[in-house]
């Protein structure tokens, strides 16, 4: 992809879901969006429908010593080149919309933000353990949150 | 007719790993089932996190005992693309020559299991004596036959001597004759292609719904390869050939893992013939400055991703690390529905399940 194709990506989500939709150059070999986390579905349905993009390689959440009091949630997505999606969630509200009606394939990975981080995700049926222990009655194991 | 639930694992002799299956039954038939992991979380992302850029090398490589090197490849790489330093050309070539070693000898375990599942006893042994070969030569290159340590933060810790060379490429040639013999049964098995032909096909469009990756994606027809569609030196100087099928069955699996192992040998003698000489490594910092990274990698079971974050202090700030299984898991309830019990292991091993790479 090149920059000029990025640009019109952007633009185009940007035209099509009418929310913020910032270029960040911060994720190196990774071309990189930020939008609001409500518009995620949104933006899934254009990368599919209008460029044939589907193929999504991995969510990474983290939280950033300068920001604890957020959670920064990445889509990584890939179509000859990676091109990611950066949105925050407020501690007291991880909550994120589902992407799996769009692309089963997202299931393992929202499974995963649901349990290590606590992230709840809308529109799915109730999440079911995958990694933790099922007599796990701790805090989300990877999440710092002080109280 | 009655619908049982039959548990299968975490511990049963049909896994070479833990992992626990729930499975709908009915008569002869699957109708479904749900899957359980984690059995061999490590908690590696989080451990990565407490540990320095150079100690997390030897982390990494413990991931997963099978592709041990590609992970160490893929992260080092998103440590040099923070830190802003090329690794020099030879060193370039010496790891890509060990992650196509490390691909054959993942295909050939792989089809040892397989026949090994279906009652081919004769090729799970000419398979797994073959892998002894490739197992020779990496032995002779770091000293470690499946954790090499060949990997670190600015190049490779071992070079090549003439030794190695030959080594390389007498068994190489040898392994040329007898994977060429295995194919040739493999191919005109009657016994096995009764065994794959037709089992749990699944659809491009399935595969491309969960974001499929490798060999599975490319036995049904997804023509995608990392090495070439988004290649990191020196793939992008190299040419071969990417193998695909169209039946997206057992068959058309077992058939693809076979050739891509052919593929591999042929890269392996153009990499010793293209080998440019110099230093096999650079001097890194061992503090990494503020930054973020992501690299993929073509793994023997498809891509490797890693996202690494650094704050500028010697240990990383968030390592993710997605692993080929994962999504091979999320479609395995999928392909467990609608077969037979007896289809059962054949579907596991048309996998090639990493379940300690998929946990972590």
């Amino acid at each position: 992809m090149s920059q000029i194709r990025f640009d019109e990506w952007v633009r185009e989500i940007r035209e099509a879901v009418g929310c913020e939709c910032e270029p960040y150059d911060g994720i190196q070999n990774e071309y990189t969006i930020r939008i609001p986390a409500a518009n995620l579905r949104d933006v899934m349905g254009i990368l599919k429908d209008r460029f044939d993009c589907y193929h999504l390689s991995a969510i990474t959440a983290q939280q950033h010593e300068d920001r604890p009091e957020e959670l920064e949630v990445i889509y990584h997505f890939w179509k000859g080149e990676g091109i990611s999606f950066v949105m925050t969630l407020p501690l007291e509200s991880l909550v994120i919309e589902s992407i799996t009606p769009d692309l089963p394939g997202a299931d393992f990975y929202e499974r995963e933000l649901a349990e290590l981080y606590g992230v709840s995700f809308s529109g799915r049926e109730e999440i079911p353990p995958l990694l933790l222990p099922d007599d796990w009655n701790q805090p989300p194991p990877f999440l710092s949150k002080k109280d | 007719m009655r619908k049982i639930t039959v548990p299968i694992g975490p511990q049963h002799p049909l896994l070479k790993e833990p992992l626990s299956m729930k499975l709908e039954i009915s008569g002869e038939r699957v109708l479904g089932g749900t899957l359980r992991l984690g059995y061999v979380h490590r908690g590696i992302e989080k451990l990565a996190q407490q540990r320095t850029y150079v100690q997390n090398v030897h982390l990494i490589e413990r991931i997963c005992g099978i592709c041990s090197h590609v992970h160490t490849t893929t992260y080092c790489s998103a440590v040099e693309a923070i830190l802003g330093i090329e690794i020099p050309p030879r060193a370039q070539y010496i790891r890509a020559l060990m992650c196509e070693l490390e691909r054959i000898h993942s295909h050939l375990l792989w089809l040892g299991i397989l026949a090994k599942h279906v009652g081919l006893d004769t090729i799970f042994m000419h398979a797994w004596h073959d892998r002894e070969l490739v197992l020779d030569i990496m032995e002779s290159i770091s000293g470690g036959r499946v954790s090499h340590a060949a990997n670190e933060i600015g190049g490779v810790r071992f070079d090549l001597d003439e030794e190695n060379e030959t080594l390389i490429r007498t068994n190489i040639s040898k392994l040329h004759d007898q994977v060429s013999g295995v194919l040739d049964v493999i191919e005109n098995e009657p016994a096995l292609q009764a065994r794959t032909r037709g089992v749990a096909p699944i659809s491009t469009d399935l595969i491309r719904q969960y974001c499929m990756v490798g060999p599975i994606a490319r036995a049904s027809g997804l023509d995608v390869d990392l090495r070439r569609d988004d290649p990191w030196p020196p793939y992008d100087r190299l040419d071969f050939n990417v193998i695909t099928h169209p039946d997206g069955d057992a068959w058309a699996r077992t058939i693809v893992r076979a050739e891509e192992t052919r593929e591999s040998l042929h890269l392996c003698e153009a990499i010793l013939r293209d080998l440019p000489g110099g230093d096999v490594t650079v001097r890194a910092p061992r503090k990494v400055p503020a930054g973020e990274a992501v690299t993929r990698s073509e793994a023997p079971r498809g891509e490797v991703f890693y996202y690494l974050r650094s704050d500028g202090s010697d240990q990383p700030a968030r390592l993710k690390i997605r692993t080929p299984t994962l999504p091979a898991l999320s479609l395995l309830p999928e392909q467990l529905s609608a077969i037979n019990v007896a289809d059962i292991p054949v579907v596991l091993a048309g996998i090639d399940l990493c379940i300690a790479c998929a946990d972590r």
